[in-house]
């Protein structure tokens, strides 16, 4: 029989029972729908999570290295900098070890005065390296970021945060402005494209970028970074060059072999998966949960269509004796049981859309359909058909029409 | 049409004992022909029917449908035949219910062509004068008008055999009268027709009746064969 006839078959069949085949439909949507829910939930708090990450990181291929010992996880620390990260274990790094391409180097204050004209305000100064903008794909979203001869001549220009320039300019051109620090007096170059939201959430645009020699040799008098950024040639190697600097930083800085290191080492990449694993015990619950009703929701479809069978071992009788062969038995009532489970799955997946938009209002989550989950969800629905169905279909598909018609 | 030689049905029973449903039935079936089959319950009469329209196969004895030899068939051929080559009316005519007529007439057709054919499903049901009745659910028609579908629904494949069982025992006499026009119709149109009954008048329709006893041929009356009487004697084993 072709599979058009058999889909005709189950349909008519399905249309002539409609409050039975809701029911059955009702455990696969019910589960279907939450499987689909739920994860497109945690789809998309995961992306939060790892663009306000990247937000904050700018770029997954790089190393990260902080000063001080014991702080492998979690965000970076500006406050209460060691200093034992010099700018010449920057050099050394670059210099010996291979597949280093650069190194950025960031310097900071925090609440340090700023003056424009009567405005006084204060907010973080960063020292950065003028690559810094390149590795964490910085842009001028106004005038021009500085550059390493502004680094080499310890020019005194700056870079505003786009919360800063609104704080000292309002309503007013701040390029070529004369702002002070401290007591130092900088030139407003350009204003720093907004980046977003950070892994807090908070604004990452309260800030001044100053050239690092600047804010080293005018402003803060010191030879220690608060953090550098390590990018390698190979991206992949990136455990060979936690290695290689590692022992290479140990040796500069005279550890015995029983010490801890005096600097951390991280790798975003792996912190990222750290932040965005989701695994939370209340998300697999959840799963199970939705599950076990999509088997459960097969459990019905088994048991209604036993009875079905029970039922319409007449109707069994009279197709067979028009010419049903055993196997159309099977197929249609299989069919059947497809076509049910394929229909309650597309309204479960209809019931995780309306739930999408209600979640994404509550939660301000950008929620969207993963098309990947759309095919296993539909692929799940019609194996749960196929497997609950075939035990009532291979009944049906054994009346004996003889049997079944004399009754 | 139909060729039958030496046919028994032996059933055994779960006790042993063997039952003959059917003995030694040698029956032969010109095309064109209008048969009644006649007995006592008991007699064999469904067990032949059965064997007749391939839902069952003899214990011994061949049977020959339309010159193809059915009675080793396996199950999906036994389907096939069923399908292409008879139209099975019942006494308690067997529509789907919650089905529209015209869909009950397609039915077969979906079995033996994978398809329907809704415009040849409208012209049968128009033939049993039933054309404004095609959307109608089985249960909102009369006895009589479901057993005009169930006729409509045994023509859908063009078979040349018609199976009919007491095809008038669940309808009131003007019913019955409808139905056995239909029937006599077909036959004149050059169907053959093998009915079983009780009913005198209805047998009366036939030319030719076959009486059952005990599972075997007791007599086998021709009543206006064109050619004749073919067979008139008490049979004697």
């Amino acid at each position: 029989m072709k599979l058009t006839a058999a889909v005709i078959l189950a349909l008519r069949s399905m249309t002539r029972r409609r409050f039975r085949t809701f029911l059955m439909m009702l455990g696969v949507t019910v589960g279907i729908g939450s499987l689909t829910l739920l994860n497109s939930v945690g789809e998309a708090s995961k992306r939060e999570a790892m663009k306000r990450f990247k937000n904050m990181i700018g770029t997954f291929d790089t190393i990260i290295l902080r000063p001080g010992a014991g702080r492998t996880r979690g965000m970076v620390s500006l406050t209460n900098v060691p200093g034992t990260l010099k700018f010449e274990d920057a050099q050394a790094i670059q210099t010996n070890i291979p597949g280093v391409k650069q190194i950025a180097k960031l310097q900071n204050a925090f609440d340090i005065d700023i003056k424009y004209r009567d405005h006084a305000d204060s907010t973080a100064i960063f020292g950065v390296s003028a690559n810094w903008f390149e590795l964490r794909g910085d842009d001028a979203a106004k005038g021009a970021l500085f550059t390493d001869q502004d680094d080499r001549d310890l020019a005194r220009v700056v870079v505003l945060g786009a919360d800063v320039e609104a704080r000292l300019f309002p309503g007013e051109d701040s390029l070529g402005k004369t702002i002070r620090i401290g007591d130092v007096p900088f030139q407003v170059q350009g204003i720093l494209k907004s980046r977003g939201a950070g892994p807090g959430g908070g604004s990452l645009g309260d800030l001044i970028l100053v050239p690092i020699s600047t804010a080293s040799k005018r402003l803060f008098n010191r030879d220690y970074a608060t953090m550098m950024i390590v990018q390698l040639t190979d991206a992949d190697s990136a455990d060979a060059g936690v290695q290689a600097i590692t022992s290479l930083l140990r040796d500069r800085h005279h550890l015995a072999s029983t010490a801890l290191d005096d600097f951390t080492i991280t790798n975003p990449r792996a912190i990222a998966a750290q932040v965005t694993k989701l695994n939370s015990t209340l998300a697999k619950t959840l799963k199970g949960v939705a599950i076990l009703a999509m088997l459960l929701g097969g459990v019905v479809i088994m048991a209604l269509m036993l009875i079905g069978v029970s039922e319409r071992r007449k109707e069994i009788g009279v197709r067979r004796a028009v010419g049903a062969t055993r196997t159309d038995v099977l197929w249609q009532f299989a069919t059947e049981a497809m076509l049910l489970s394929c229909a309650g799955g597309a309204l479960g997946v209809a019931v995780a859309l309306a739930g999408m938009g209600t979640a994404a209002r509550a939660a301000g989550l950008s929620l969207q359909l993963n098309w990947q989950m759309l095919g296993v969800s539909l692929l799940l629905s019609v194996a749960i058909g196929l497997f609950f169905g075939f035990s009532p279909a291979w009944k049906a598909s054994h009346v004996d029409p003889i049997v079944a018609l004399r009754t | 049409m139909i060729q039958m030689s030496k046919v028994c049905k032996t059933y055994t029973r779960s006790g042993g004992a063997a039952i003959h449903a059917l003995r030694d039935i040698c029956l032969a079936i010109p095309d064109r022909d209008f048969v009644a089959i006649r007995g006592a319950s008991g007699s064999g009469k469904s067990t032949l029917l059965n064997i007749l329209g391939c839902l069952d196969v003899p214990t011994s004895g061949t049977y020959l449908l339309a010159n193809e030899d059915v009675s080793h068939h396996s199950d999906r051929n036994l389907s096939r035949v069923r399908a292409g080559k008879i139209g099975f009316i019942f006494q308690s005519f067997n529509l789907l219910p919650g089905t529209t007529a015209r869909e009950n007439v397609e039915l077969p057709m979906i079995y033996a062509k994978g398809r329907v054919n809704r415009r040849k499903a409208l012209e049968l049901l128009e033939r049993v004068g039933l054309k404004d009745r095609a959307a109608h659910f089985a249960g909102e028609l009369s006895g009589g008008q479901q057993q005009r579908v169930a006729i409509a629904r045994a023509l859908i494949n063009d078979p040349p055999l018609i199976l009919a069982d007491e095809p008038t025992g669940n309808l009131d006499s003007a019913a019955s009268l409808e139905v056995m026009e239909v029937l006599s119709e077909l036959h004149e149109e050059g169907r053959t027709i093998v009915l079983v009954t009780h009913d005198d008048k209805v047998a009366g329709y036939a030319e030719r009746e076959v009486w059952l006893h005990d599972g075997a041929i007791r007599s086998d009356v021709c009543h206006r064969c064109p050619t004749g009487p073919r067979f008139n004697a008490e049979v004697t084993p």
